[in-house]
Parts: C-alpha cells; structure tokens; sequence
C-alpha cells in the first residue's frame, strides 16, 4: 500500500472484500421481505392480481448501495490511516537532530517536535543511532546517541526555553559526537533567528564526515517582541520588534499590568511595511504607569512577548531636605510642607532621620533617589557636598528653592544653574517702585512649554540671576520682566534646578498654585532612580536570588531548579542560569529582560554544507485513522439503505394512523424526562426564620422596654409608666415611640431597645447568672439599663444605716455585672439639659440622686470595665420609682399619687424620662449645646 | 412498519350480548310488520294496533248488523240510546324471525382503522336485534341451534345457545325457514355473489323475507395497502404476494363495490334488505336500517 498515502493497521481484514461477489449473488436473489397482511377479500384481489407477483430480484441499485455498504465496513475494520506526510530519506549511518529551543520557538514547539519525531520514526525504521541535541539547554546536556524510541521519548521531554539559543557550545558537542560515526544525517532545526556567532558554530558542525544535511527552518517567524519600555513625562512608550525580513504591516496590541497580573492599559503597536521595529505609547495617568508591573503583547505565547519592569521604571524617589527646623506646630510655615503636598501621590518621600546635613546628605544618597529637592540650604559641609555632586553627576536630580539662606550663601558653581547675585530682590514692598511680578510664558524649549503658565501667581520676592551668555537656555521660567523664576543646567548625566524663590508661600504665591504641583511632577518625571533599593541590600554579595522567572510561554512562573542568582556587576547575559523575570525579594525586584533595548531579530541565513543539503518544513505529522470517517459513511448508507426499503416498502405512502399517538408519547416522555432532570427548586425558597417576626415587629418602631420581673402589680405600673412616658414623649418631642415592650431578660433579645427600665423589687426572682451575663453584654454593646429600686420612700425615714431589701437585691444583681465607677448626675451633664433644663430627676418620690457613669473627667478612660456606648452611661439607678410617677391609665389619668402630692412633680417626673429618653437616642450631641454660649461669643469676634 | 390487518380471537358471547343490549336499548322496540299473516298465527302479547284476537281492549265501535249479539258490550251501549256498540280487541300476534351470523375465519378479520372484528360486529348486530324482537313478542330462532322460541329473555339464550356452539364454516341449513318468516343474515359475504345466492336461494323459494347485514371492514373496502405485501387469505390460507399493492387499489375497490351492487340489487329484486355496515361506524345504524325495513309495509315481490 505504498503507492497511497494509506496504512493498514488490520492489512487482514483486507481478504473481507473477496466476499462482496458472495454478498452480491445473496443481496440479488433476496427480494426485501413483503409486509405480511392478513386479507379476507383475497377472492377477489386474486382476481386482478393474477401470477405477476413472483419473488423478484431486488432493484439493482439498492444491490449496489448493500455492496458499498459492505466494502465500507470491511475497509473501515481494516483501519486505514491517511498519512500524507513527504517522505524525508534518511540515508545515513546515523542521525543527529540538532534543534532550537529558544524563546523564539515556543509558539509553534508542537510543530517542531513532530517534524523531528517523523525523522526519528523515519530513522526507526532502519534503526539507526539517534543524536537529539538542543540549542537552548546547557552545553552538558546528554546527547546520545540514542535508539529511535529513548529519542523520542527525550524529545517529548524537551521544552522551549525562555532564553536565546547557544548554537556555538552545542554545535561544537555535535560535531564531537559525530566525528565517531562517519556518514550521518544531519538535521538542523532552526528556528530562524540568527545567533551570535552562527557562522562559526555552523563551520563547526559541517566539519564533520557527514553523508547528507537537512535544513529544516522556518519560512516566516511571526512573533513580535518587546525590546525596551520607557515611562515617560507624559506617556508610557513600549518598543516591539520583530524578524528583519518580515514585509507585511502588522499590527498588535501590547497591554501593560501591575502586580496582580490585572491589564490596566494597552496600546496598539503597529509594523508598517518593511519595518521590524516600531513603538506604541501609553497616554494613561503618571499614577496609573507607576503601577506598571510588566508589559506583554496580547495573542503572543513566548517569552520575548513578556517584559518586566521594575522600581526603575516606577516611582521616583525624591530625598527632602531643609535647614529650617521642623516647627510641628505650624507646618503651614514649614519650607517643605508644599514641596511635600505636591510631590506626595507622585513619589516616595524620603526624609533623612538626622537633620544634620554631613548625616542627612549622605542617609539620602543611600536610597539612591531619583531626585533631592533642597529647601534653602545654604552652604554644604564638604564631605556632603562631593557625594551629593558625585550622585548628581551619575544622573540625579537636584532640585532647589531659594530663601535667605541661600540668598545669603557663597557661589557655588557645582550645586546651582546659574550664578546668583548676593542678596535677594524685593519687589512691591514699601520702599520699592516696582509691583510684585507675575509669571511669563514658559519658554518653548524648556520642560515646562507645554504647561500652563500661571497667570495669578505673583513674586515679590526672589533671588537674581546673573547676567550670562546661556542664562536664556539655562531659564526654565521667567517673569514678566524677563528676570529667572527657574533655571537648570546639565550636570553630566543630572541636572540641577533651582526656583528662585521659596518652597513655601512667603516670597511669591507660586508654592500655593497648581502650576507648583505641575512644574516639580514634570521634574521629577524627568529624573531617573540612581539604583534599585533591594541592590543596596545585597550590595556586599552583588547577587539577586530569583525571585520570579518569565517561562518560555511568557507567563510568570516561580523560578525553577535552574535558574541562579543574578550578577548584578555588568550586564548579565540571559542564560539558562540567569532566565529572564524579576530577581530580588518582595521588597525590592531588579527584572532581567530577554532582550536589550537596541535588540535586532535578524532571520538566519541558510549555511553552505560541504555535502548535500536537502529543505524541509515544520509540519505535523498529519496522519488521519480513516476509521471513523468511514464507519460513518456507512452508516450514512445504512439509513439511506433504510429509507429505501421504506420507500420500496410502501410506508411513506402509508397514512400512519398511530402517528400522532406515538409522537404525543415521545414528547411526553421527553417531558418526562426533562422534568426529572431539572432541580426540584421550589424548595430552594427562604423560608423565615423563626423569631423574624418578633424581631421586625421589635424594630418597627422605637419602643421602650422594661424587665418583666414576674410579680404583675410591678409590672403593671411599669407598663402604664413606659406607656404615660411614650404618651408624653409623643406629645412634647418629636419622638414618637412604639407600643412598650416587655422583656424576659433570660430570653429575649435586647439589643434592639436603646433604654431598658428595670423596678427592682426584693420579692421577684433572682435573675439568673446567664440573664445577668447578657444585660451585661448589652451594657457593653452600648445599651442602657436604668434601675429603679422605688425604695426612696421606704429608706427616707432615718434609717440610714439600714438597707432596703431593693437595695439588697440591687446590690446583688450589680455584683455580677462590670459596672463602671458611678457618680451622681453633675450639674453640668447632659442628662440635665438633653430637653429641658432640670435639677433633679423626680419620680414618685423626690430626693433620690439618679446615678450614672462617672464622666471622664473623674475617671481616665482606659481601665474602664464597662465601655461607654457613645458616651452614654451604660447604667442609671435611681429609688425615686419613675415608672409609678410616669404611670397612666387608658385615658390618660395617673394611676398613682405622687409623695408629696404635687402635681409638679409628677411633670418633673416626666420631663426627667423625656431627658433620659433624649439621651438615650442622642447621646453627648446635646452636650455640645453647653457651649453653645461660647460659640456664640467666638462667632461674634 | 405496523400491520393494517389483523385475527383477531373470537368474541366473547356475553361480551357481544351486554354491547348488542346497549345498542338495542337504543332502538325502539322492533314492531315486525305482519302483513302476511295467517289465521292460526300464534298469538303474540305484543299489540298489533289493530283489531283482532287478544285481550286488550281496542275500540268501540257501533254495532253492524250480522256480528255476533255476544259481542256487544252491554254497558257501554246502555249509555247511548240510539246505538249498540261492539268492543273491539287489539290484534295481537308473534312471527317468527330466524337469526344468523357469519362465524367463519374471514369474520375474525379486523383493520388498524375498525373498532372491532367484523364477527363481533355481526354477533352484535344479531343479538340486538333477538333482544328487539324478544321484546316485541317475537319468536326468534337460529337456524341448526334452536327451533323458534319467544321469551323475554330470548337474546340471553341465544347468546347461550351461541356460545356453546363450535364456530364453523358451514353454511346453515335454510330448509327449516317457512313461508312468512323472515330472516336475518349478518355476514361479509365475500365470496362470490352467485354463491351468495345460491345458498340463501331455498329462502327465496320459500317465499320468506331475508334481511342481509354486510358488515364490512373499512380497510377491506378503501384498501389502504402499499408496497410490497404479501396477502394471505384467513379461510383458505392461501397466499398472494403484491410488488407494489397500491397499484392495485383501483381494480380492487371496483370489484368489491361490483359484488356489493349485485347483492343489492338481487335483494331488491326479491323484496329484500341489503344493509351495510362498517365496523368503524356505529352497530346502531345497521341496527336501525334493518329495524326500519323489517317494520315497513314492502310489498312483497311475487
């Protein structure tokens, strides 16, 4: 079966089709099998019938379909495979696959490792040794020679690389192996990116005794990688580049994420014709770029798609410094507070600890900022000076303000852009002509041209320029009358910069404008960070562990067995030992990127082999088991073969009278069906839960409570009393509570009343430990519980050294809760004036104190057991039995005299339950209103 | 592919009689016309709505001179002073009415589109019409099973009678028919119209009255067959084989209609009835054609 591209995997089953003449002769003499009726009137059709009806043969065309039938499942059974693929002689003694598994061959790897897997089983067949060698592995690699299978089996174990492929190191082992078996195939799988020194490596390769080479290498490499990033002022600007010979517009899209992996931007990045690099921008917000964690094109599964960035292309860091000393109290006044408010969501602030500036200056630079803004500093110490211009030569920024100080300091040539007169200028003050100066047009060349000049910023004060050939260049801003506002000049790879004028609002209203905040971001945007931090912290080794590697599909991996510490000393290649990712800690990353920015994708040019060098292509081994095509196709004959005895059967002529039945039950068992499968989710519903009815009934409406004590003429008057309490708060406030809620203290839930009033009396049961665990926790939680002992009456006739069974059982019940240290209400409490204005807090009785929490004036707050709800006592006590005073019938008359019997008090009565009541809900709000005479008096000055 | 046709068993007796009651509760009672009738007639207690012989009074009429003076109702002329009336009797008389069904293998059949076998049908039909007659006073009888016999419960006994009987082929014997009885044949008469009429022709010489109930299966008449079938006689058990039966269907219908037409027309040439009937029509409507033509005034033929 070689003259088709067919196999066989059962050749003999093949010896089926001899049987077809069989199946003919069969299918030609078996007529299909009438339908059988039973047919009383056969008298009379005999009549007309006559003798035509012999047994026939069946219609030739149906003899036809059978047989194609019976050949497709005997071919079927035979399991045929379509193997299409070219045919790549392997004449050698030996073969050596030599193949790229660089970065760049990650995309198509199944592709590659099919074509070597074809010429290995090629290789099979004459069973040669096999040489599997890998351009991106470590040049220790074991190359063989393999058998056909160990060979295969390595070559499924290999994977892409996410580095750029070694061909001198792994050619050069080859070539060793080869030079003992004389006559190998060689086969190069390239992947279509020129190497370093490919020239050499190939002359190296070819020098072996070789019968034949085979070049297997891409046409056309399609992907796109990212050779460089840069955050710029204004906009985030990526560089992709792809293989040079590569003609056709293209157009892709790179995406930019932060730390999460979250895309935050994209930008389309478009190839014209013929280009193989091109750039796409990111116009998003500075803050928005400096989350940037890495940079990868969308659609493109290969290492040199992913770019990390790192702390070098994120935020600056910008060191502080000032002379002046730090005023806490008035920061306004502080030379940096500006400086600070502008630069804060921009930059990290590094403040050095030691204000001295031989400690301060270097404490910075070891931060390596990006930029230092100096606020008035006059002269540095020596030391500090060289360190600073040495870090200014490396490429810092510096930044400074005038002042006083500077004003009055020595020229310094190094540290300022332009030579400043001693002294400072004044303008628009008493003995001056001039008007304070408003700020011109930025100059077009400068870095701030396309800002907005400030029109309502005003100088007054400033210091001068001298007059020099480049001081034009050097302005950065000027005033009106064309004297400096800032100037800045190139210091080697930094720049120094200095506004004429103050950081804070004293010399001119330029700190306090926008164009403040817009001038230092511009600058700080133009400084670079002098160093990454975790650098410093391995400085001593100059390694960076690996912290997260980029694989080869481009996603971010932890770091493998292989990968080593970074070198940050020179620029590390990226190797196998050193991948591309993100190398440091958490608290500091330097990313080592696949490709350098001035990277060139050049296409690898075909070599000259000494001996005959034949092409191939990557292609899958596209070989297709027939079986189940074929399997099929019978079975497409089989119906069709079906429907043609149905036709010759007569039945689509044939009214089905049961049809519709049928059909009714096929739906209805579908239905069926259906019905059984889907969820029975009607019991899915919510059902409430118990209680939620007395909780939303509890809720409704704000209602006061008090404690069922079990003995019903207690509560009974508490009730009338929270019931003539709710009357008179509805009356005069407005508050209008719900209806009284009694409470089992065991039981109910409490925490949805703001005031629970609790009679004591000696005869009702003692609370249990649990309900007086809860009160407890309700105190805590911000509740309040006023007890009322009622025992002023009883206790007030001389027996002051007794006391009352109330008191005792209040006694007890307090003993188990955490009550705070309490005191009679002050005169100047809130409870005193939360409504109306009293004294004193009668009930039935007068005389009683009504106990609350001491304030925190008597007490510091920290060792408090209880901890106050918003400043509301958690607990009052009183005895002058308020409930009895406030207690009411149905029509509004009071239940009980009040002692003595005054109809005053009983309204004091009332009036001091509006005020416990208002206290309750409003807490210490209305202790503001103590100094309200105060604020009166402040608002009139 | 479902079968149009099939045997089905043989009906259960009491089945047919409960189903042939129901019809006949239908019909009103089966009043045999007696036109031909003869002086020793047997009296039936079923009113004639005629003077005659029996017990229940009829009319008064005026006395005509030359009747018997036994005869005159005393009292009631009395009431009169001019005129003698006679009392007049209501005629009542019984006939005899010979039942028979088709039982044979052919009668078994039934279609797809029918609702019951024709000889369930035909048994139907029969038993209904012995529950009408018993009714009316009627002697009924099935020839080769019983002698005429009038009961109240004459269809109860013959379904007794049937059901005890082995189901055959055979013709019966239609010699014990006498002149002025009628007969009812319920049958699918297949065979060919002169056999037909060969056998039912000792009625016509006997001058009886013969009622033919052709019960005929719907797929017999509009044979709803297709394709390639194989048709098989249930009687003879012979086979045919069809190529392609729709073809035939044509030809078929006309010649099954033909044999139905000269049935027909032989009946009326005799002053019979011909009735068809449809296993999937209702029995009622056989049942009231034959009711209709055993009570009209036909005339009879010779």
């Amino acid at each position: 079966m070689n003259f088709l591209p067919l196999s066989f995997g059962a050749p003999m089953v093949l010896w089926g089709l001899l049987a077809l003449p069989v199946i003919w002769w069969l299918l030609r003499l078996t007529p299909p099998r009438p339908q059988q009726e039973t047919f009383p009137p056969l008298a009379i059709l005999a009549r007309i019938v006559k003798k035509e009806e012999t047994p026939h043969q069946s219609p030739w065309w149906l003899t036809l379909l059978r047989l194609a039938l019976a050949a497709l499942v005997i071919l079927a059974l035979a399991a045929p495979v379509f193997n299409p693929r070219e045919k790549i002689a392997v004449g050698g003694e030996a073969l050596a696959i030599v193949m790229d598994n660089g970065w760049s061959s990650a995309p198509d790897w199944e592709r590659r490792v099919a074509t070597a897997t074809r010429l290995i089983n090629d290789a099979k067949e004459s069973s040669v040794p096999v040489i599997v060698a890998l351009t991106a592995e470590k040049p220790a690699q074991d190359i063989g020679p393999f058998d056909a299978d160990t060979a295969i089996e390595r070559l499924n174990a290999a994977e892409p690389r996410p580095v750029p492929t070694d061909r001198p190191a792994t050619y050069a082992r080859v070539a060793d192996a080869l030079a003992d078996m004389p006559g190998a195939t060689l086969a190069v799988l390239a992947d279509g990116l020129a190497g370093p020194d490919d020239e050499a490596a190939f002359e190296t390769l070819f020098s072996a005794e070789l019968s034949d080479v085979l070049w297997v290498a891409p046409d056309r490499l399609p992907v796109v990688a990212l050779s460089d990033s840069a955050n710029e002022p204004e906009r985030f600007v990526v560089t992709a580049v792809r293989r040079e010979d590569e003609m056709g517009p293209r157009q892709v899209i790179a995406h930019a994420s932060d730390e999460r992996g979250r895309r935050i931007a994209e930008t389309t990045i478009t190839f014209g014709p013929g280009e193989a690099r091109a750039r796409g921008e990111m116009r998003v917000p500075f803050e928005l770029r400096n989350d940037f964690a890495s940079i990868g094109i969308t659609g493109e599964d290969h290492a040199g798609a992913l770019r990390m960035l790192d702390e070098n292309a994120r935020r600056r860091r910008v060191g502080l410094l000032s002379q002046h000393e730090a005023d806490q109290a008035q920061p306004l006044l502080s030379p940096l507070y500006y400086i600070q408010r502008a630069l804060g969501p921009y930059a990290d602030l590094i403040r050095p600890s030691d204000p001295e500036l031989t400690e301060a200056i270097p404490q910075l630079l070891e931060q390596k900022p990006a930029a230092i803004v100096m606020a008035d500093v006059g002269t540095l110490p020596d030391s500090a000076r060289e360190a600073l211009v040495e870090w200014m030569r490396a490429g810092g920024t510096l930044i400074r303000f005038a002042g006083p100080r500077l004003a009055a300091a020595d020229h310094d040539e190094e540290l300022l852009p332009v030579r400043l007169r001693e002294g400072e200028r004044s303008l628009g003050g008493a003995l001056s002509w001039s008007e304070p100066q408003s700020v011109d047009d930025f100059p077009a060349g400068g870095p701030f041209s396309d800002l907005t000049p400030p029109r309502d910023v005003t100088v007054s004060r400033q210091v001068l320029a001298e007059p020099s050939a480049d001081i034009v260049e050097r302005t950065w801003a000027n005033l009106a009358d064309g004297t400096p506002l800032v100037t800045g000049a190139a210091r080697g790879d930094g720049r120094v910069i200095l506004f004429h004028v103050t950081p804070e609002a004293t010399w001119s209203s330029l700190p306090i404008s926008g164009s403040f905040v817009e001038m230092l971001r511009r600058i700080v945007q133009l400084s670079r960070n002098q160093g990454s931090l975790a650098a410093d912290q391995e400085e001593q080794s100059g390694r960076l562990p690996p912290y997260r590697m980029i694989s080869a599909t481009g996603t971010l991996v932890p770091p493998g067995p292989e990968a080593e510490p970074l070198q940050l000393a020179g620029d590390a290649p990226v190797t196998l030992a050193n991948p591309p990712g993100l190398y440091g800690s958490e608290e500091g990353v330097v990313a080592h990127n696949l490709l350098a920015p001035d990277a060139q994708l050049t296409a690898l040019s075909r070599p000259t082999a000494p001996v005959t060098m034949s092409e191939a292509r990557y292609a899958f081994d596209q070989s297709q088991p027939l079986k189940g095509p074929l399997m099929a196709a019978a079975l497409a004959l089989l119906a069709l073969d079906t429907l043609a005895v149905l036709w010759l059967g007569g039945l689509l002529q044939r009214r089905p009278t049961r049809r519709a039945a049928s059909t009714a039950s096929v739906l209805l068992a579908t239905a069926l069906a259906f019905s059984l499968l889907v969820p029975d989710n009607a019991l899915a519903q919510d059902n409430p839960q118990p209680g939620d009815m007395e909780a939303i009934e509890a809720i409704a409406a704000t209602r006061i409570a008090y404690v069922r004590t079990g003995i019903s003429s207690v509560d009974a008057i508490s009730r009338a009393g929270v019931q003539g309490l709710s009357r008179f708060l509805a009356e005069k406030t407005a508050l209008e509570p719900g209806a009284p809620a009694a409470l089992d203290i065991a039981t109910d839930e409490l925490s949805f009343y703001p005031l629970i009033y609790w009679p004591i009396d000696p005869n009702a049961e003692m609370p249990s430990e649990e309900a007086i665990a809860r009160i407890d926790a309700y105190m805590q939680q911000g509740g309040t519980v006023l007890f009322d002992t009622r025992d002023q009456y009883s206790s007030g006739f001389g027996s002051s050294g007794s006391v009352s069974p109330e008191t005792q059982r209040l006694r007890d019940i307090l003993s188990g809760l955490n009550v705070p240290p309490l005191e009679p209400v002050p005169d100047d409490h809130v409870l005193t004036k939360a409504f109306y204005i009293l004294s004193e807090f009668p009930g039935r009785y007068r005389g009683s104190d009504l106990w609350v929490e001491a304030s925190a004036e008597a007490e510091s707050r920290a060792d408090r057991p209880v901890r106050t709800g918003d400043g509301v006592s958690p607990i009052m006590i009183t005895a002058n039995d308020l409930a009895g005073a406030w207690a009411v019938g149905s029509n509004g008359e009071p239940l009980l005299p009040t002692v003595p019997s005054d109809p005053m008090q009983r309204t004091y009565a009332l009036r001091a339950g509006v005020n416990i009541m208002m206290y309750m809900l409003t807490g210490n709000y209305k202790s503001d209103q103590v100094h309200v005479p105060v604020l009166l008096e402040r608002l009139g000055q | 592919m479902a079968r149009i046709g099939e045997v089905t068993t043989q009906v259960e007796t009491r089945d047919a009689l409960a189903r042939a009651r129901t019809r006949a509760a239908l019909v009103p009672d089966l009043l045999v016309e007696a036109r031909r009738v003869v002086n020793n007639v047997i009296a039936g207690w079923h009113g004639r709505r005629r003077r005659g012989i029996g017990e229940n009074f009829w009319q008064f009429r005026p006395y005509v001179d030359g009747e018997a003076v036994a005869r005159i109702d005393w009292r009631r002329s009395a009431r009169e002073e001019d005129h003698i009336y006679v009392r007049d009797r209501e005629w009542e008389a019984a006939h005899t009415v010979w039942l028979w069904a088709d039982r044979s293998p052919s009668m078994l059949f039934r279609s797809s589109q029918a609702d019951v076998s024709k000889e369930s049908r035909a048994l139907v039909l029969i038993l209904a019409l012995a529950e009408l007659l018993s009714r009316s006073g009627e002697r009924i009888a099935w020839p080769g099973l019983s002698d005429p016999f009038a009961a109240r419960n004459g269809a109860e006994r013959l379904a007794q009678q049937i059901a005890h009987a082995e189901p055959t082929t055979a013709r019966p014997d239609l010699t014990v028919v006498r002149r002025f009885s009628d007969m009812v044949v319920a049958g699918d008469f297949l065979d060919s119209p002169e056999e037909t009429m060969r056998w039912l022709d000792p009625l016509a010489r006997v001058g009886a009255r013969a009622h033919l109930i052709e019960v005929a299966d719907p797929a017999e008449e509009t044979f709803p067959y297709s394709g390639r079938t194989e048709f098989h006689d249930p009687e003879t058990g012979e086979r045919l084989t069809a190529g392609r039966a729709e073809t035939l269907g044509e030809d078929y219908r006309r010649l099954y209609l033909a044999r139905r037409e000269t049935l027909s027309r032989w009946c009326k040439k005799l002053g019979w009835s011909y009735t068809v009937n449809h296993t999937d029509r209702l029995a009622s409507e056989a049942l009231i054609g034959v009711h209709t033509a055993m009570t009209s005034e036909m005339d009879v033929g010779r």
